[in-house]
């Protein structure tokens, strides 16, 4: 028996051999040079934008704005990219696609702006990397094939996991040390004898509100609270996803009528095909003679 | 390749050649500084005045230390429209990180983090640097105010020696053992990010080789799409990679927190720093002033009274960073290694030199003249919402104790010969 159903899948996709292979080849160029460019280079900017300097700078990871901040900012792309993915192409890695690609644009921007260009040694702008909370939301979407549970179950554990996975990178930046007599974390002085000219301290925003009660477990509150505005914001973007994504199809309904049909998400469902016909109820303007679904258009 | 084809290169080649050309010929020039100049003349005249810097030694090997120091008084007559300095940095002005600074302090306290500062009072900071990267820097001592951000002092060359590949960064842990912060966690943290970064490209690149898009749509807008796509592998794979993912961050976090069993978070606390006042024998009171645009200048007439016990001689006027000095100021105050180009040795004027005795009160009509107005560019002061400026004046006894007086009053610009004073 075969590892894949891959054979089934092109059978029942109908296409003649020559069209899987240009198939094939749609992928790797619409994959890799269109989709993945495309997202690393928005999601870094918009992520740069809204949570930067949190990530660059190793005196930023405090227990409160960054465990805030960078779930509920990191959640947003995925949302709108693993809508897109999973509703046309039942493809479960919209979340790993997004932070995967940020990282490369984080790593490029590390090695020549930080390190190359400003001379800023790379432990000191370390990112945090959220991929251990991605691929859990890529798999809680591809067992649970439900956006909704994906969002109340995936995206709580994907803020709850990023201090435990932040900690393996930045647990050292936390040791004590005393510099003329006050009591500093390595991290702190870090951010003290690497001189930045435009970034003073008093930009860094950190441990500052009323987000502390609680005996102290102030990691533990900020990361609840990031996992609710977390989900909030997971689904508000799965529906710009849905509002970007535009598909339609017209359906020719039982009395014959053509409609336009907006929700994609019902679409390829059996319930679906159930209720309107399939494949020519959904294939658009049909011909009678040969129809798109059997590769003949 | 077509001779069609080879034309297009040629024409697209010289297009760039000529870009590349133009590129140099008019952009060739070095930019020696970094900016301070286009701050505007009332954000540095009336801010934050600074005085006595010292850029010690400079020349520095990588790994040896250097100082920077000096004082700072901030202006009672801080500008309205500049944030009160409510929290502020002494920062250091460099181009990146070439420095490493070890230790800051102000009137004697160490400033990690941003804390008050009071109008009209000074700050003598002493900052501790180790020299990182080799070259010939532009370091200016830096007043960072919250809402206002960066203003620059003076700036002076340092010059670093050596190889950066020696540099190192030690720092003392308080549990004991010592470790350079060139290096520190950076081995866990590539550790780490590789690992996650190998299993994401693994999680992607398992669908990656079977059909990706068109295929799965076409098969998905058919009866029974969605279960047919439902591959019992995958499903395999995902609870997998979900134990390996949680395992994996236990793992980390865990063997992280043994590692490093004593911690503490980031502090962020404000020191008030207490100030010192200026002291002396001398009140002056600015009657007028004006800016004479073409002969660049800042003309003052000054009310002084000594109300001390020895006669006093006004030797410098400082603002900005810029400096304007008489033989007074020569004899008392000059540091031959303050950079020559914010400095005007024959800068001040007087009609009359005579020190000031103690009673007297006299009409003092003192000139600050020198292209430095042009060339620091605080000549635009003409173009400021507010026309005020600000400085230090500074005067000596006989055995060279001085006497600073904080100056600041509304100017009138002069912009003819024909319509001075
Ligand atoms: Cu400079």
């Amino acid at each position: 028996m075969a590892l894949f159903r891959t054979a089934e899948i092109i059978k029942a996709s109908k296409l003649p051999p020559e069209g899987v292979k240009l198939s094939r080849m749609i992928d790797a160029v619409y994959f890799l040079p269109i989709a993945y460019l495309g997202v690393f280079a928005t999601f870094h900017m918009h992520f740069d934008l809204l949570a930067g300097d949190w990530d660059f700078w190793v005196d930023w990871k405090d227990r409160q704005f960054w465990v805030t901040v960078t779930p509920i900012v990191e959640v947003m792309y995925p949302g709108a990219i693993m809508y897109y993915f999973w509703t046309f192409y039942r493809q479960p890695f919209g979340a790993t696609l997004s932070i995967t690609g940020l990282l490369v644009g984080k790593w490029i921007t590390i090695v020549f702006a930080w390190y190359w260009w400003a001379n800023f040694p790379a432990n000191f702008v370390m990112p945090a990397t959220m991929v251990s909370s991605a691929l859990i939301l890529d798999c809680t979407l591809l067992l649970t094939r439900s956006w909704m549970l994906t969002a109340i179950f995936g995206v709580w554990a994907f803020a709850m996991v990023f201090y435990p996975t932040q900690y393996a990178i930045f647990g050292y930046s936390k040791q004590p040390m005393v510099v003329d007599g006050q009591l500093l974390s390595l991290a702190d002085y870090m951010g003290f004898t690497y001189v930045r000219t435009g970034t003073p301290e008093y930009i860094r925003i950190i441990e500052v509100g009323s987000l502390r009660t609680f005996g102290g477990h102030t990691v533990w509150i900020s990361a609840f609270f990031s996992a609710f505005v977390s989900m909030l914001v997971f689904t508000i973007w799965w529906q710009i996803g849905h509002f970007v994504g535009q598909a339609f199809f017209w359906v020719k309904g039982r009395r014959g009528v053509m409609s336009r049909m907006n929700d994609v998400m019902i679409v390829g469902t059996d319930d679906f095909a159930r209720r309107h016909g399939t494949p020519d109820g959904v294939a658009p303007k049909l011909s009678a003679a040969g129809t798109f679904a059997e590769g003949k258009s | 390749m077509n001779a069609k084809n080879i034309f297009k290169v040629c024409v697209i080649g010289s297009l760039g050649m000529a870009t590349l050309g133009l590129t140099l010929a008019f952009n060739a020039s070095i930019a020696a500084a970094h900016g301070e100049r286009s701050q505007e003349p009332f954000l540095r005249m009336r801010t934050a005045q600074w005085y006595d810097t010292k850029w010690n030694p400079q020349k520095t090997a990588v790994n040896d230390e250097a100082m920077l120091s000096g004082k700072i008084h901030i202006a009672e007559d801080w500008p309205r429209a500049v944030v009160k300095p409510n929290r502020t940095f002494i920062n250091v002005g460099s181009p990146s990180s070439v420095f490493t600074r070890l230790s800051s302090k102000v009137n004697g306290t160490p400033m990690f983090t941003s804390g008050p500062m009071e109008l009209g009072g000074d700050y003598e900071y002493v900052i501790k640097l180790r020299g990182r990267l080799p070259g010939h820097h532009h370091i200016h001592p830096m007043l960072a105010v919250n809402g206002a951000g960066p203003i620059a002092g003076p700036g002076g060359w340092m010059d670093i020696t050596g190889n950066y590949k020696d540099f190192t960064n030690p720092a003392k842990l308080l549990v004991g053992g010592t470790i350079d912060t060139e290096v520190a966690g950076l081995a866990a943290g590539l550790f780490w990010h590789v690992l996650w970064g190998g299993l994401g490209f693994a999680w992607i690149g398992w669908f990656m080789i079977r059909p990706m898009f068109l295929i799965r749509a076409r098969v998905l807008a058919q009866e029974g799409g969605d279960a047919l796509l439902n591959d019992p592998v995958d499903r395999i794979v995902a609870f997998g990679m979900l134990g390996l993912t949680f395992s994996l961050i236990a793992v980390g976090f865990f063997t992280t927190d043994h590692t490093y069993p004593y911690t503490v978070p980031l502090q962020a606390g404000e020191p008030k720093i207490k100030a010192t006042h200026l002291r002396s024998d001398l009140t002056m009171k600015v009657l007028a002033a004006d800016y004479d645009v073409p002969g660049r200048a800042l003309r003052m007439t000054l009310q002084v009274t000594n109300s001390g016990e020895t006669p006093l001689s006004i030797g410098e006027f400082t603002t900005a960073g810029i400096r304007f000095l008489n033989k007074v100021g020569v004899a008392n105050n000059l540091d031959p290694n303050y950079p020559a180009e914010i400095m005007a040795q024959d800068g001040l004027h007087m009609e009359d030199e005579s020190p000031i005795n103690p009673g007297e009160t006299r009409e003092v009509k003192l000139d600050s003249r020198d292209s430095l107005w042009e060339v620091q560019r605080l000549m635009d002061l003409v173009n400021d919402p507010e026309q005020r400026f600000g400085g230090l004046v500074m005067s000596w006894d006989a055995s060279g104790n001085r006497h600073i007086n904080s100056i600041a009053a509304a100017i009138i610009p002069v912009f003819t010969r024909a319509a001075g004073i």
